[in-house]
């Protein structure tokens, strides 16, 4: 029992390590995307396009297809939980600068704030609680679609699953299977309640 | 007095959770032919006594009588083809020509394809919009008034009796709004229905009404009578305040423009010449004269002292006309106008903008006169 | 496999120029790679037995075949909820259902698919199951969503006018809600090919065999011919879908 729960551990830790880093390096990614093509419509929906391509690609296929490229395990599953992600935040960061009150850029501009300034200090705020609702919709996505990752060896919670599969209708398959799906929604909750943690403290009562 | 077409009997409607009802026992009658507008201030329950007529909102109490029968509990989309409504924000079906809109009544009672499209186009005569344009039109493409013109065709297209307007001209520019309101008395001359409109304008509803019925909160009855016995005798305090000072101004609209006697001003027809001009000119005893275009529209003052001063055509001497008024127009907006006007007059026009006459403002000031005095025994 | 993102609105016409472009241009792209893959890399005998034509073809009907039923059934289930519980009077149950489904979106995909695969056994069947489970909330929610954002004058003008209720579901409310409930059914028919991938797992064929295949026995031509050709799948389909969207708007909107 004590090797299945290191199991447990070690797969749990795994899993959330591909989500907080992808979700990490693709906020990152999709909210600077969405910042500097914010003047221009064609990049903005050329972006849009593309990141959307991505997430319209299966599962299965983002996965293997950076195989020859980068071996198996933890790379190509970082890189096709890397590309899901894109969308939901990049679509959030353009709607939400898009929805500030021009009124109140206007009057930022008008009292000499500079663009950046504007853009720091008023617009990313102001943005804010739309783009981290984008990041949580990416959060749920990925915390689904890592248990793939197994599959490319890539570890994750996935290997419950894969595993149950192999050993049914051994006793205790069953209850890796489930183990292993019942464990990403959970996980799936922590991060919710984080991201909501999060947006409690970082979003100013004004706007709430 | 004839059976009322429509009549609310001891109605209330209450929400539940709410403590005093939205509308609490109201009886009134609709007599056919006229125009009963509902006015009030917001919340009073206005709107909600006009949807208990077709009921959009059933009655927590009470009966609904039309043409003298009980329709409180038969079923209410047949009700409904029964009765024209129109609403502020117009509810133009957007993914259906303006044709198709008007069609829908017709088509839900089963009329067969010929009439329906004979009425379509008498339809959209009726609301002066050419239907050879506006037929395969879409809602999107057509203006505010537009659209709210293809909104009462489309109320009126079944024919009903009944035609229930809720803020109809609410949403439109005061402009626009003042055209509409006029073109919908002319209708109503022909059309006779029976109408009850709401407004929160008490403008409106002395322009718009045969009877107004203004309304406390639970739509309760403060007063319900002529415009012209509210005007002259209000019977609280509440319709005083809700009538707002200068109910002798409010009077005004009362009268029509085409009450007053329009001053013969002489028109000269384009094209024209300039001695031609002058010499009419000479013999008009206000040595001011209207210049029109060849479809009779008015297009400028002219005077003796403006040709004279000029060399250019007489197309560009004198002062431009940018306002004018119609028949239908009350005088207090007629006052409005005058008051603009740089001449102390305005020309009066008919439906399509040909010239008719003019008003001046002498002979407003002398209607006003003799209007106020006699006003206690209107 | 798009899953979450929330029904899109009109955004322009570049949008949906480009919504017709780029995954046209994409599908291209990859076409070109899975080709240059076929004739310069070394396809030895087993990879060849693994990409027999026939095998491949199978497959992909296969794929298709579960990528549609398992959206017909979705269609057929949550349509009728979707406007169930936007009739008046159900709010609540429309919020439980659309956060609840939410949540669900987190079970992975695979794991729903082999937990069904130990109730049902295997087969195509099994996989039709889990995936129209999995791709639900779309259609659901932009149903919800299509069916709310109707313009409330134009169902009072209905309703005034004498259309019965029915009447203002069919003539009114879900004319003008088919373009974002077109969305969905097109979210959900790119998420249910690209998990049909998954099929293989349990007996239900289509492509992933291929790619599975190709990573047991450690043969990259396969695994990414196999990902290639599910890949363009997709994008096939979302293409459709887009062109559905831009041809099946109701005029004059």
């Amino acid at each position: 029992m004590s090797t299945r729960l290191d199991q447990i551990q070690e797969s749990t830790l795994e899993h959330s390590l591909y989500v907080v880093s992808v979700l990490g390096l693709a906020s990152v990614f999709s909210i600077a995307l969405g910042v500097l093509t914010r003047r221009s419509v064609l990049a903005r929906e050329l972006s849009l396009a593309i990141t959307s391509v991505f997430l319209t690609l299966p599962a299965l296929a983002l996965f293997t297809i950076f195989i020859p490229l980068v071996g198996l395990g933890f790379a190509p599953s970082f890189i096709a939980l890397f590309l899901y992600s894109l969308l939901p935040i990049l679509r959030n960061t353009i709607t939400g600068l898009d929805g500030i009150d021009s009124s109140v850029l206007d009057a930022a501009k008008g009292m000499g704030l500079t663009s950046r300034q504007v853009l720091l200090r008023i617009q990313l705020p102001l943005a804010w609680p739309v783009i981290l609702a984008g990041i949580r919709v990416s959060s749920m996505l990925i915390v689904g679609v890592a248990a793939i990752a197994t599959l490319v060896a890539g570890g994750g919670l996935g290997d419950f699953i894969k595993s149950g599969l192999a050993r049914l209708p051994l006793p205790n398959s069953l209850e890796a299977i489930w183990t292993g799906t019942l464990l990403c929604l959970v996980l799936a909750l922590i991060i919710d309640l984080i991201l909501q943690a999060t947006k409690r403290a970082t979003i100013s009562r004004g706007i709430r | 007095m004839s059976q009322p077409l429509i009549r609310l009997e001891n109605v209330s409607k209450a929400y539940p959770g709410t403590e005093a009802p939205a509308v609490g026992n109201l009886t009134m009658d609709v007599y056919e032919g006229e125009v009963l507008v509902l006015v009030g201030p917001s919340g009073c329950g206005k709107s909600t006594t006009l949807r208990l007529i077709n009921r959009l909102i059933e009655p927590t109490a009470g009966r609904i009588y039309l043409h003298g029968e009980d329709v409180t509990d038969i079923d209410p989309s047949v009700l409904r083809r029964k009765i024209g409504y129109v609403i502020q924000q117009v509810g133009l079906f957007p993914h259906r020509t303006i044709a198709e809109n008007i069609a829908t009544v017709p088509k839900l009672l089963g009329w067969d394809k010929a009439r329906i499209n004979e009425r379509i186009d008498e339809m959209l005569d009726l609301v002066s919009m050419d239907p050879a344009i506006y037929r395969d039109r879409y809602p999107k493409e057509l203006s505010g008034g537009q659209a709210q013109r293809v909104g009462v065709a489309r109320a009126l297209a079944a024919d009903p009796d009944v035609l229930l307007m809720d803020e109809p001209f609410g949403a439109i520019d005061p402009i626009t709004r003042d055209r509409l309101q006029n073109e919908f008395l002319r209708l109503q001359q022909d059309l006779k229905k029976t109408i009850v409109f709401v407004t929160h304008d008490i403008d409106e509803a002395i322009k718009m009404g045969n009877r107004i019925a203004i309304l406390r909160e639970g739509s309760e009855i403060a007063q319900i009578d002529t415009p012209e016995v509210i005007l002259s005798e209000p019977a609280d305090e509440f319709v005083e305040n809700f009538l707002g000072s200068g109910a002798i101004l409010k009077g005004l609209t009362l009268k029509k423009v085409r009450d007053i006697d329009l001053h013969d001003i002489p028109a000269l027809e384009m094209p024209v010449l300039r001695d031609e001009a002058l010499k009419v000119l000479e013999n008009s005893p206000e040595k001011t004269a209207v210049l029109l275009d060849k479809d009779h529209r008015p297009l400028r003052w002219i005077s003796e002292a403006s040709l004279n001063r000029t060399t250019q055509p007489i197309e560009k001497s004198g002062k431009p006309i940018t306002i004018d008024l119609q028949p239908e127009d009350t005088l207090q907006d007629a006052l409005g106008v005058m008051l603009q006007s740089s001449v102390g007059m305005a020309v009066v026009v008919d439906r399509s903008g040909k010239y008719l006459g003019c008003c001046s403002i002498e002979s407003l000031a002398s209607m006003i006169i003799s209007d106020s005095g006699g006003s206690a025994t209107a | 496999m798009s899953v979450v993102t929330a029904p899109t609105v009109q955004r322009g016409n570049l949008a949906e120029r480009l919504d017709l472009i780029v995954a046209p241009v994409f599908a291209g792209l990859l076409a070109i790679i899975g080709a240059a893959v076929l004739l310069y890399s070394d396809i030895d005998d087993t990879t060849r037995a693994i990409l027999a034509p026939e095998k491949i073809q199978n497959q992909l009907v296969q794929t298709i075949i579960l990528g549609f039923a398992s959206s017909a059934l979705v269609i057929l289930i949550a349509i009728p909820i979707g406007i169930a519980v936007t009739r008046r009077g159900l709010p609540r149950l429309k919020n439980f259902l659309v956060d609840t489904l939410g949540l669900a979106q987190a079970l992975p995909a695979y794991g729903l698919i082999v937990i069904f695969f130990s109730w049902f056994g295997a087969g195509i069947n099994t996989v039709i199951l889990a995936l129209a489970v999995f791709s639900l909330l779309p259609v659901l929610r932009n149903t919800i969503v299509g069916l709310e954002q109707v313009d409330q004058a134009v169902i009072e003008a209905g309703r005034g006018m004498g259309y019965t209720k029915r009447q203002v579901l069919f003539e009114i409310e879900l004319p003008l809600a088919v373009p974002v409930i077109i969305a969905g059914i097109r979210t959900a028919i790119v998420i249910n090919i690209g998990m049909a991938a998954l099929a293989f797992l349990v007996g239900g064929g289509g492509l992933g065999e291929t790619i599975n295949s190709g990573l047991k026995l450690d043969r990259n031509p396969a695994i990414l011919i196999g990902a290639v050709l599910v890949a363009i799948l997709a994008l096939v389909f979302d293409f459709l879908g887009a062109l559905a969207q831009r041809y099946l708007k109701p005029k004059g909107m």
